[in-house]
């Protein structure tokens, strides 16, 4: 009933492939739209924003980034934490070396940085795939994070080993640093993730993204109707490790404010590949379920016994936590193997067919 | 599937309505937030700091009724080590009104600091975070008494140098440290000492995966043989440097380390052989004390406490630590009540108290904390006090005193501080400094 498409006629080829061939499902996308730009920012707490909203935008952009890689050409990555470090120093270095840069145009430059790295890291990748080619990645995440260690023209030499970020200004009004408001943080995440999100989708469904998809289903058959390898391959590691470096860079300045070396190290790498496997390989709405699941869910948890009053303390709630959010991720696993995205196709079907299924 | 939401439902009903009732009869109370961590790599050395500290809190609010009155709510915020639930934990924690924060981690206090001048949120670091935080005058929110690490760095320098640091001259000192900004800090006072009085500084970082093993590590000590290895560690990174130390043979009576090296369990592991093992500290356990013994009667053995008794975990030097943190933070909120003279202070008036510590020899004796701390003084424009440390032995079974209070040298230390307070504060404008502050 809520979801039928009787009377929803396609006349042409360019109707039918539209970005949104069933009416409701533009409707819902507005509806989260309006929830996400207006409505949830005049009820959040800063709580909310700082520990449930912004991360969850944050995280769903790197699994996005690396989505693209994994999900769409087929070329798995161990190193998304490292390249998420590579998009965070770059940013870092721009803005202390032209303090009067825009960040907007900092973060987009810092993404080219994470892009170069990644492709120098994909190389690789046209000889050897598979386990093999997460082995070179892994070799990325290794060596990065050892040089954001060493080398320490990247930290301009402080004392501590890491970096701060000093107080933004946008158009009169600051967004990073510790300065900035939750709210203003919130809305320019909100902003490139959005920007970013429309990009992807339409990259994935157009010419780069079959070719991408066609790679990864088989890339002899690949290379025989005319694709070539390379382009592609470097191609999807160049995007892919682009948006990873801008997840990166959001990461330390709009969310974080101070990031040391070892924050880039692999369990970053496995939290967003995590957040890709459970949220769905292959789809873009599987990121921000994923990222709802991973990294919501444990915090939203968290609060629960002191909300309801139960006194236990904060250690156990801790244990618990993990062993709750362990016990979900393998649930939804052995439902549906897909991940989260294919689940709601599935509801989303039936509530199409729904009340006459066949 | 009916009856058991029947039950779920009146279990929630039930807890709600406890947590009502609750809230109803409460007295007056402070919040006082720990963001700990019993869990992750550094929960060996985290639990005893916490333990410590959760019960001289709990003795307070037991024997005295809080302080003034007023009871001390402490309440754990479980990070795990880790930054990202340090922020999680630290926006919570300011939700719920807390009036102070203890980070407990240098990567924590990173990205705390610069936060602390917007919220007004005081940070309280005892013997941890940044050196320069001394500068109250920059660090207006941030406090870490009693002493930095680079007083601590200075006096363990004076107590291998017997006195003169000249007689180091032409020596070698290996500083085997975490790689991490905790391990890092004393390195730029390390530096100027060295150049100033001719002896090697020879920094080998033990990376967080390498803690356990630092086979590489104690290889290049063998081959460097340096006359002194000093060692910044923490957690797992201890006990692996023990038992090295002791697997190679270094000799125990040239290795020293900072005040966070010295937990009892890494010793025992190694018992006699961790012989001559030296530690800084500014605390000292002193089981007769009457907050000890207060603490032994009226939580350890009332059972309230998260001890582990089995090991004698009371006696340990962690432990007894965790209590003189608590005891800083009560005696912050105290002289804030009796300067504001008011009952519940809130954030800026503890600000205020904790710039006004005197642990004076008198006070220390009231408070019942004879010969566990040497006494120091907060100002506004210092906000570490320097209390000094002494440097303890390891015995074969416990540490015991091996020297009288260290204190370290003032001119080369605040020299450093003015340089590097004003550092930061020009790589984070606008800063906002504390210019009411006269001295």
């Amino acid at each position: 009933m809520l979801y039928r498409t009787a009377s929803q006629f396609k006349t042409s080829y360019h109707a039918d492939h539209a970005l949104f061939p069933v009416r409701q499902d533009a409707w819902l996308l507005g509806i989260i739209l309006i929830f996400a730009y207006a409505i949830i920012p005049m009820t959040a707490s800063e709580f909310t924003f700082n520990a449930l909203l912004i991360p969850v935008l944050i995280y769903a952009l790197a699994a996005l980034g690396l989505n693209i890689l994994t999900g769409y050409a087929g070329q798995l990555s161990l190193g998304t934490g490292a390249f998420m470090g590579v998009g965070a120093y770059a940013c870092f270095k721009i803005i202390t070396a032209f303090p009067d840069l825009n960040i907007v145009v900092a973060i987009a430059l810092s993404g080219f940085f994470s892009a170069a790295v990644g492709v120098a890291f994909g190389l690789p990748s046209l000889r050897i795939k598979g386990f093999y080619l997460a082995i070179t990645t892994l070799a990325a995440q290794f060596f990065l994070v050892w040089l954001f260690e060493k080398w320490g023209w990247l930290y301009n030499y402080s004392s501590s080993g890491a970096i701060q970020v000093p107080n933004i200004e946008m158009f009169g009004i600051i967004v990073a640093g510790p300065n900035a408001s939750s709210v203003t943080q919130y809305y320019f995440v909100l902003a490139v993730v959005t920007a970013v999100t429309w990009l992807a989708i339409n990259i994935t469904r157009g010419r780069i993204g079959r070719i991408w998809k066609s790679v990864r289903d088989m890339d002899i058959a690949a290379e025989l109707v005319g694709i070539n390898l390379m382009k592609a391959k470097l191609s999807a590691f160049a995007i892919s490790s682009y948006i990873v470096g801008v997840a990166g860079a959001l990461f330390v300045f709009l969310w974080r404010g101070a990031a040391e070396p070892n924050l880039f190290d692999i369990p970053l790498s496995f939290r967003v590949l995590f957040i890709a496997i459970i949220g769905g390989l292959g789809s873009i709405l599987g990121n921000y379920l994923g990222a709802i699941l991973i990294v919501a869910l444990p915090v939203v948890l968290g609060t629960l016994p002191g909300m309801l009053g139960i006194p236990i303390q904060s250690a156990t709630v801790e244990h618990l936590n993990v062993m709750i959010v362990g016990a979900t991720i393998i649930l939804f696993l052995i439902v549906e193997p897909h991940g989260l995205a294919r689940f709601w196709q599935i509801i989303r079907e039936k509530l199409i067919m729904w009340p006459f299924p066949h | 599937m009916k009856r058991l939401m029947k039950t779920a439902l009146l279990a929630t009903t039930i807890a709600a309505g406890a947590a009502f009732a609750g809230a109803a009869y409460a007295q007056d109370s402070v919040l006082l937030p720990n963001l700990s961590y019993r869990t992750g790599p550094f929960a060996a050395t985290g639990t005893p700091l916490m333990n410590g500290q959760r019960d001289y809190m709990t003795m307070l609010n037991e024997r005295d009724g809080g302080a003034n009155g007023v009871i001390l709510n402490y309440q754990e915020c479980e990070t795990g080590y880790n930054t990202e639930k340090g922020v999680e934990c630290y926006e919570k924690t300011k939700a719920e009104g807390a009036i102070v924060t203890q980070p407990w981690s240098t990567g924590i206090t990173l990205q705390v600091l610069p936060k602390s001048n917007v919220d007004s949120m005081p940070i309280l670091a005892p013997g941890y975070g940044f050196s320069a935080m001394q500068d109250g005058k920059v660090f207006k929110w941030a406090f870490n008494p009693p002493a930095s690490y680079w007083d601590g760095a200075s006096m363990i320098l004076q107590n291998i140098s017997d006195g003169n640091l000249d007689n180091l001259k032409g020596k070698k000192i290996a500083l085997l440290h975490l790689d991490h900004p905790f391990g890092k800090e004393p390195i730029p006072l390390l530096e100027t000492l060295a150049k100033k009085h001719g002896f090697t500084l020879l920094p080998i970082p033990v990376g967080l995966k390498e803690m356990q093993n630092q086979s590489a590590q104690w290889l290049q000590i063998r081959r460097e043989r340096p006359d002194f290895v000093v060692m910044w560690g923490w957690g797992a990174m201890n006990a692996g440097a023990i038992t090295e130390a002791v697997k190679t043979k270094y000799p125990m009576n040239q290795f020293v380390g900072i005040w966070w090296s010295g937990l009892d369990a890494d010793l025992k592991l190694v018992g006699d052989a961790g012989k001559g093992y030296r530690t800084l500290s500014w605390s000292y356990p002193n089981n007769e004390s009457k907050v000890m013994k207060d603490i032994k009667q009226l939580v350890v053995d009332a059972g309230k406490s998260m001890l582990n008794t089995s090991t004698g975990e009371f006696d340990w030097v962690f432990y007894q630590r965790g209590v003189l943190i608590s005891a800083m933070l009560a005696e912050g909120v105290k002289e804030a009540q009796k300067h504001f003279n008011t009952k519940v202070v809130d954030r800026e008036q503890l600000r205020w108290g904790l710039e006004n510590l005197d642990f004076s020899e008198a006070k220390i004796k009231e408070l019942g904390l004879d010969g566990m701390i040497p006494p120091f003084k907060t100002t506004c424009g210092n906000h570490t006090g320097h209390s000094g440390a002494w440097m303890l032995e390891w015995d074969g079974t416990k540490f015991v005193k091996a020297s009288d209070v260290l204190q370290a040298d003032r001119a080369e230390i605040d020299a450093l501080v003015a340089e590097k307070a004003k550092e930061y504060a020009d790589a984070n404008q606008p800063w906002p400094m504390n210019d009411e502050c006269k001295l």
